[in-house]
């Protein structure tokens, strides 16, 4: 889903780029009062995890194989902005020191699979937890939201990946929208079942560490159970 | 995993890799929006930016193989979009091709994204090369961009191999146990390493964090050796900037 240079027209990663742009200037100053010097190392190292996370390639069918984004992840630990921010980092190191995506499209790239992969889809999975949590716990909204989510999060970001293609006449609408869907429907399930599973034993060991998660932690309970 | 993994032969020592990171950022960008605006049919425009890309190339003394390998990753989009070719019918002439009529527009579009992708991903792939991470951070952060990404930035250059050797040494204990990662539903087991390889990253971050406190860490990276521009660098960068753009504005005025 990274697109190169010269696979976007100038009117689309133009406007793109400036969205972006948009965002990740609110980003630092939504962010700012989170980001002193103690949670730099934090988010750098986050980084750094997210991108070596990404060489753990699960194949997927006939020798395709997929990585994941780790947006939706990055943002549930992190919370919206600084998970946002770390993804600009990743994408930007990627561009300029693996020339994994263009130049051109990086302000694209970061709409693709930092806002529309990312943000959309984080604040769709927290809007239905609030929802779920009136029934179910807290855990098991978060953890049943953070599947579907991871996997709506990876479709949506190849629709837009192929509408960006389409609309800069690259590739033809009708030929590219299903190929892309289809093959990501697969990749997404991957995304989502990784994704849980991290949620799911960062909360059972460290749940101070995640950031959309704010009830008891889990140890807690349990000794509460024991006592009680 | 070595740590120089992410600017391999940044060290090198040639007329390319002692310029300011500034004057290279600056011209290869330039030369990659140049390029990207270029229309397609502008087949000289593209020659002179082939022609400049070379000669830097050369100058670099970067191993030709070891640029070849890098500029592959571009391969599988201009794939890609090749198959996607035969479905294209915009018009124009057409050419049997077996089972497939291929409209010399969707080769017009085929050459257009390989030929764009393929100086743009050269022009990364050089800057990156023949400068070290952190000196480009640096530069980077003179051309104003926000100290924060070039900061985490720096923290994840610092710390990527690490954690790559933790993944690929859990990667190797469980291919060991063989489990080879085929299967979609072999994912839960991606997710536990996933799991625990952030659990140990962010416990290193902690550990990192109040190592560098008890050093002094106020939250920006001192710089061994402050590099300006120099006469060279400006000239590198006009000359680049100059020949692009007449390549470029020759093509306007035919």
């Amino acid at each position: 889903m990274h697109i190169p240079d010269g696979f976007l027209d100038p009117k689309t990663w133009g406007t793109l780029t400036g969205v972006s742009a948009g965002f990740t200037g609110y980003a630092l100053y939504a962010a700012k009062s989170k980001l002193n010097e103690k949670v730099i190392p934090l988010l750098g190292i986050t980084a750094a995890f997210i991108f070596a996370a990404q060489m753990l390639n699960f194949p997927v069918a006939g020798g395709t194989s997929g990585h994941f984004l780790g947006a939706i992840l990055a943002m549930v630990l992190l919370g919206a902005w600084p998970g946002f921010l770390v993804m600009v980092v990743v994408l930007m190191v990627q561009c300029l020191f693996f020339a994994d995506g263009g130049l051109t499209a990086l302000g694209a790239n970061i709409f693709t699979m930092a806002v529309i992969g990312g943000l959309m889809s984080y604040y769709l999975l927290m809007l239905s937890k609030g929802a779920l949590g009136r029934s179910l716990s807290e855990r098991t909204s978060l953890l049943t939201c953070t599947a579907v989510f991871s996997w709506i999060s990876v479709v949506l970001a190849s629709i837009a990946c192929s509408f960006e293609l389409a609309i800069s006449g690259t590739v033809p609408l009708g030929t590219v929208l299903p190929a892309m869907v289809g093959v990501h429907a697969i990749i997404g399930v991957g995304e989502a079942i990784i994704t849980t599973v991290v949620i799911a034993v960062v909360l059972q060991s460290r749940p101070d560490l995640v950031d959309a998660y704010s009830g008891p932690p889990e140890l807690g309970k349990r000794v509460a159970r024991e006592v009680a | 995993m070595k740590h120089d993994y992410i600017d391999r032969y940044s060290k090198l020592e040639s007329p390319v890799h002692s310029l300011d990171p500034r004057a290279k950022a600056i011209a290869l960008f330039a030369l990659i929006v140049i390029c990207v605006t270029t229309p397609p049919r502008a087949w000289w425009a593209f020659c002179v930016y082939a022609g400049v890309v070379l000669i830097i190339a050369a100058a670099s003394r970067v191993p030709v193989s070891y640029l070849l390998s890098r500029v592959l990753v571009v391969l599988p989009f201009i794939l890609m979009v090749a198959v996607f070719i035969p479905f294209m019918h915009k018009g124009g002439t057409s050419y049997d091709l077996g089972p497939f009529a291929v409209s010399s527009e969707g080769l017009l579009v085929l050459w257009n994204v390989a030929i764009k992708s393929t100086i743009s991903v050269s022009c990364l792939i050089l800057l990156s090369s023949t400068t070290p991470f952190p000196d480009l951070m640096h530069g980077l952060e003179r051309l104003h961009v926000p100290s924060f990404f070039t900061t985490v930035a720096a923290f994840m250059y610092r710390y990527i191999f690490v954690i790559v050797d933790e993944a690929q040494r859990m990667k190797r204990a469980c291919e060991s146990r063989n489990f080879r990662g085929r299967w979609i539903w072999q994912a839960r087991t991606v997710g536990y390493m996933v799991a625990s390889l952030f659990l140990r990253s962010h416990d290193r971050a902690e550990r990192v964090y109040q190592a560098m406190c008890a050093r002094g860490f106020d939250g920006t990276f001192p710089l061994q050796r402050e590099s300006s521009m120099r006469a060279a660098d400006y000239v590198f960068m006009s000359v680049v900037v100059l020949i692009v753009l007449t390549g470029r504005l020759a093509v306007l005025w035919k």
